[in-house]
């Protein structure tokens, strides 16, 4: 559904995807942590953060489309939740309702793009090797490696499951849906789970103690060719 | 969907954040004492499970659009309940990190609610009933009820967290809507996760966590007072709304003090005024109804789905070939 995604550093290989990820990921949580601090109803900040966020759009050579669909798709529930917020939050006295949910959902679609330009512009190896870096508990980190090897795995696997049980089912009612959709995933699950006891045979097999080991440190930049 | 950035307010952030921190490392420390070296493995093929599991669309079959599981209860059924919260918490992180859903500073909540609650409180309201009910019925009613609840509790948190975050008077409200909405969605998730354990209880039961060690012994006191607890939040939920004199009450009294007078100009222009306020007397009792309904239909589709999966069970381990996995020829006749 939503894995297309995830192509790690994108066609373009602009200045932004050979950045250090070290670095990316602590300005992203400062951009993030700098809007959450603008206080309400103060456009000005705000729209300096977007020329900044719009800047480097420009300079990653991610097609703002892209970036604006995706936004998009996120922004429904931001938007109800202004609306259910905005009306008696201490600041609508002062300023309205509107400049109140206003500045809510604008602060999200700022933080929303530069999470996702984040995700664009750095392969996800090298996230995990500055999250690494700053501490992260190691045993979360080597999850997290495995839990992203197995998800295209998974997601394939899942799809080719799905197009066999399309092939095989004449006529679908709306009410098969559940149960077909249910066999799915406790089909999935029991073969990932005999996936996972194989894989950590052949893991043992091969000497893991529980670390991931990669040929290339956290501090070096993206190695990956460009696609 | 999960919690933007920008919703809640600082303290509410920062002290979820801390629980979650306190929480999601406490389960990993856990899982490492129970599993050692295999965590690491299984974690992440479940949570790549979890994540693929949510790709699953299920229509709705009144509207136009389509739900998925969240799957807090499967994974703490079939894993364990510290276990589930750490698949959820490593799904939530990369849904977060790779597709801003859910804001980075509101990862905490929504670890606390998708995790915490929904997996370790939907594990202490699932064991004590299976092991009341015992076996495969067990199981599937345990599961059911607390998926169902699960859910509940996941919006009755959130509401709680939304309401901290300075709309204290407006609680009963907003846990009003939230469970309304929410009992709908709970109740799709009591659906999918009986379906799925009713599949694997036909062709693995000795995979789902516990059951295999721990039989069918009576349940152990903390967990029933838990379970209990989580229950009364859920009907508190329901019934918030019913209290809607006393929040008349407190407004009038904020009034005459005149420490809420600061809103009421607010209340009346916003755009959403009057729909909150009008809402308030109308969704009361649709909300207790919805709670009763949703209740008693997953405890019947619990009880009916397990009793069914108990017969299934039984015939194919009384049938020579054991239990058949794949779907390749025609049934065999009964003999």
């Amino acid at each position: 559904m939503r894995l297309d995604w995830l192509e790690g550093p994108g066609s373009a290989g602009g200045p932004l995807h050979r950045l250090d990820a070290r670095v990316k990921l602590a300005a992203v949580v400062g951009f993030v942590l700098a809007v959450v601090l603008v206080p309400m109803g103060s456009w000005r900040p705000l729209g300096i953060a977007g020329m900044v966020l719009a800047g480097l759009v420009g300079l990653s050579g991610v097609a703002p489309s892209l970036l604006l669909r995706r936004i998009a798709a996120l922004m429904p529930v931001v938007v109800v939740l202004a609306a259910v917020i905005a009306p008696t939050h201490p600041k609508a006295s002062a300023l309205g309702a509107w400049a109140v949910g206003g500045t809510i959902v604008a602060k999200n679609a700022l933080t929303i793009g530069a999470i996702l330009l984040f995700a664009r512009v750095t392969c996800f190896r090298s996230v995990l090797g500055a999250l690494s870096w700053f501490r992260v508990p190691p045993a979360l980190v080597a999850t997290l490696h495995l839990m992203y090897r197995y998800l295209f795995v998974l997601s394939d696997q899942l799809g080719r499951m799905a197009r066999a049980r399309r092939s095989r089912s004449f006529r679908r009612s709306r009410w098969a849906e559940w149960p077909l959709g249910a066999g799915l995933i406790a089909a999935l699950m029991l073969r990932s789970f005999e996936r996972g006891e194989r894989v950590h045979a052949a893991m043992l097999a091969r000497g893991w103690d529980g670390t991931v080991r990669s040929l290339d440190g956290p501090d070096r930049p993206e190695t990956l060719p460009p696609t | 969907m999960h919690i933007p950035d920008h919703v809640l307010s600082q303290p509410v952030l920062i002290a979820s954040g801390a629980i979650a921190l306190g929480g999601f490392s406490l389960g990993l420390k856990r899982l490492e004492r129970r599993l050692r070296d295999r965590t690491v493995v299984l974690m992440g093929i479940m949570a790549a499970f979890v994540f693929a599991a949510q790709m699953v669309n299920f229509p709705l079959l009144v509207l136009p659009a389509s739900g998925h599981l969240i799957g807090g209860v499967l994974a703490a059924v079939m894993l364990g309940p510290w276990a589930g919260a750490v698949v959820m918490g490593t799904v939530l992180l990369v849904q977060c990190l790779l597709f801003a859903d859910g804001g980075i500073l509101a990862l905490g909540a929504n670890f606390v609610n998708l995790g915490l609650i929904a997996s370790v409180g939907g594990y202490a309201i699932y064991d004590p009933i299976r092991r009341g009910v015992g076996g495969r019925a067990g199981v599937m009613l345990g599961a059911m009820v607390a998926a169902w609840f699960s859910v509940l509790l996941a919006s009755l948190a959130f509401a709680i967290e939304l309401a901290g975050s300075g709309w204290w008077e407006q609680l009963p409200e907003v846990l009003g809507w939230m469970a309304l909405v929410h009992a709908a969605i709970g109740l799709g998730e009591a659906m999918i996760t009986g379906l799925v354990l009713r599949s694997v209880l036909a062709v693995r039961p000795d995979l789902i966590f516990g059951v295999v060690e721990q039989g069918d012994a009576p349940p152990r006191w903390g967990r029933v007072a838990l379970a209990g607890l989580g229950v009364a939040l859920a009907v508190a939920a329901f019934l918030a709304p019913m209290a809607s004199p006393l929040d008349d009450g407190l407004e009038f009294v904020g009034g005459r003090l005149g420490f809420l007078s600061g809103e009421e100009p607010a209340m009346i222009s916003g755009p959403m005024a009057d729909y909150s306020l009008k809402g308030l007397p109308d969704i009361a009792p649709v909300t207790a109804a919805a709670g009763l309904i949703g209740t008693v239909t997953v405890f019947a589709a619990g009880w009916f789905l397990g009793r069914a999966s108990t017969g299934i069970a039984s015939r194919l381990e009384r049938s020579p070939e054991g239990p058949r996995s794949g779907g390749e020829g025609p049934e065999p006749h009964a003999a």
